[in-house]
């Protein structure tokens, strides 16, 4: 096979026009799902942390959000913030930042559940200890468990970010020229050429997720497995063994869930 | 039309889910089986499906597909007036079956040893164990994840309208655009989704409660 079309096109797949005019292609992929990730940081840790409040007025707005958000389709989203912020906002905004807007939404509910995993995986003992030499809650949180869920969520992050990447796709269809709609846009140029535009498509998409799905798993053997999302009581021994031992083990007596701290 | 959409929706999202699971139980059997060569082809399977968006391969199905068949079953294909419906189960299903796939391994990974023994020593060939003895264990065994998955599929449905399915989203588009009434057909679409999924999650959690099967419990306990 030969791909007089697509080698040529090869800088268009990448960047778009970037120097000549807005970035495009796979780097607008990955950076449409870095400021996803990085906008939805913040308030998917404030969702994560309400969740496991004990007072209702802060977990049950969370949860109907965090639920709400996992139910809904991201292309529903993407209209809503496409479609429907403009009569909102009275003017319009940009196709980018809807999208933006759109995908931090979304990962803020994703996140949001990491971030409650990785705060229950850590040993309660450490709140307790912390609390007991003379922390308030929030030092303890601060300087004790927050680090240490940290540790444990990059796994789950990078995992979570290999999904978001792939759901940024679908961004094509409000118009943002990223990976796909560029594949479509050469494909429509050389439509004797169409199977070659797209198994550019397929190999860049490929390589970004591949490579950090990869890194994910090595992350995994590195830190240890802990993802309540994906939690799988169906684990292979071998995992039991990577698992930290606070792991939610079925034989131990384990306190009812929602609060945190527990007992406090 | 949001009546058709709703229809075309729960038809895509019943056929994927059978059809993924049937295809990812085969990639599951293939990946864990003895045969080197099956199980590089379900690695090279998971992996790539794995690793490229969903709605390439809707996209892929509907567009390249009938390009790249033989003997002129292609422009059959393109011919037939719900060929958008039937590109995105192909795709919703391979892009699926891999997930589940995966899934069913690490189920698959999680029974004990002694079962397969059991089986074998009470004379069930290699098929009639998986058939009475491992299939069902793996199935129940990782049913919250495989539910979780499933709702996945049923919100990966509306990718389909890119293809011009006419799914519930590609509804409401239309609508909007004919109308101008986006907002009400958008409104009724989410909560459509949202109940939707909402019902399939509490029918999943009933069939936890009724079928799943504590493996690693056993495991654990077993290993004293």
């Amino acid at each position: 096979m030969d791909f007089p079309g697509s080698f040529s096109n090869i800088k268009f797949y990448l960047l778009g026009a970037y120097p000549n005019g807005p970035v495009g292609g796979l780097l607008l992929n990955i950076v449409l799902a870095i400021l996803a990730i990085a906008f939805s940081f913040l308030v998917g840790a404030l969702l994560g942390y309400s969740r496991l409040s004990c007072r209702k007025y802060i977990k049950v707005p969370s949860v109907l959000y965090i639920e709400i958000v996992r139910a809904t389709p991201l292309i529903m989203l993407i209209f809503w913030f496409y479609f429907f912020l403009p009569y909102v906002l009275g003017k319009n905004i940009s196709v980018f930042w809807s999208a933006v807007i759109a995908l931090s939404i979304y990962a803020a509910a994703y996140e949001a559940e990491i971030f409650r995993a990785g705060i229950l995986a850590v040993p309660r003992g450490q709140m307790e200890a912390a609390l007991t030499s003379g922390m308030t809650r929030y030092q303890a949180m601060k300087f004790i468990v927050f680090p240490q869920a940290l540790k444990i969520m990059v796994p789950s992050l990078v995992s979570f970010f290999v999904s978001l990447f792939k759901d940024t796709s679908v961004t094509f269809i409000i118009g943002v020229i990223e990976l796909t709609q560029t594949g479509i846009i050469v494909s429509q140029r050389q439509p004797d050429k169409m199977y070659a535009s797209y198994l550019c498509v397929a190999i860049g998409y490929f390589i970004v997720c591949f490579s950090m799905s990869h890194l994910a798993r090595m992350l995994e053997k590195k830190i240890g497995v802990f993802d309540l999302e994906s939690y799988r009581p169906d684990a292979c021994r071998d995992e039991y063994m990577l698992m930290p031992t606070h792991r939610k083990i079925p034989d131990e007596k384990v306190p009812a869930a929602g609060c945190y701290p527990p007992g406090l | 039309m949001i009546i058709t959409g709703i229809k075309i929706t729960i038809l895509l999202m019943a056929i994927t889910s059978v059809t993924s699971l049937l295809l990812g139980t085969v990639v599951a059997i293939m990946r864990i089986s003895r045969i080197k060569i099956l199980r590089a082809l379900g690695t090279i399977y998971v992996e790539i499906f794995r690793n490229i968006p969903g709605l390439f391969w809707v996209i892929f199905f509907y567009f390249i597909f009938p390009e790249i068949l033989p003997f002129g079953w292609g422009a059959r294909l393109n011919a037939y007036p719900n060929y958008p419906v039937v590109a995105g189960v192909m795709g919703l299903t391979v892009d699926n079956a891999s997930y589940v796939s995966d899934i069913l391994r690490s189920g698959r990974l999680a029974i004990p040893h002694g079962q397969r023994e059991a089986a074998i020593s009470s004379g069930l060939n290699r098929v009639q164990q998986y058939i009475y003895v491992l299939l069902p264990q793996m199935f129940r065994a990782t049913l919250p994840p495989l539910g979780t998955r499933m709702v996945h599929n049923f919100k990966n449905t509306s990718l389909c309208m890119a293809i011009t399915a006419p799914e519930l989203t590609w509804a409401t588009q239309q609508i909007e655009s004919l109308t101008f009434r986006g907002i009400e057909a958008t409104t009724m679409a989410t909560l459509f989704y949202v109940g939707l999924a909402g019902v399939m999650a509490s029918i999943i959690i009933i069939l936890e409660k009724v079928l799943r099967i504590d493996i690693a419990k056993s495991a654990y306990q077993t290993r004293g």
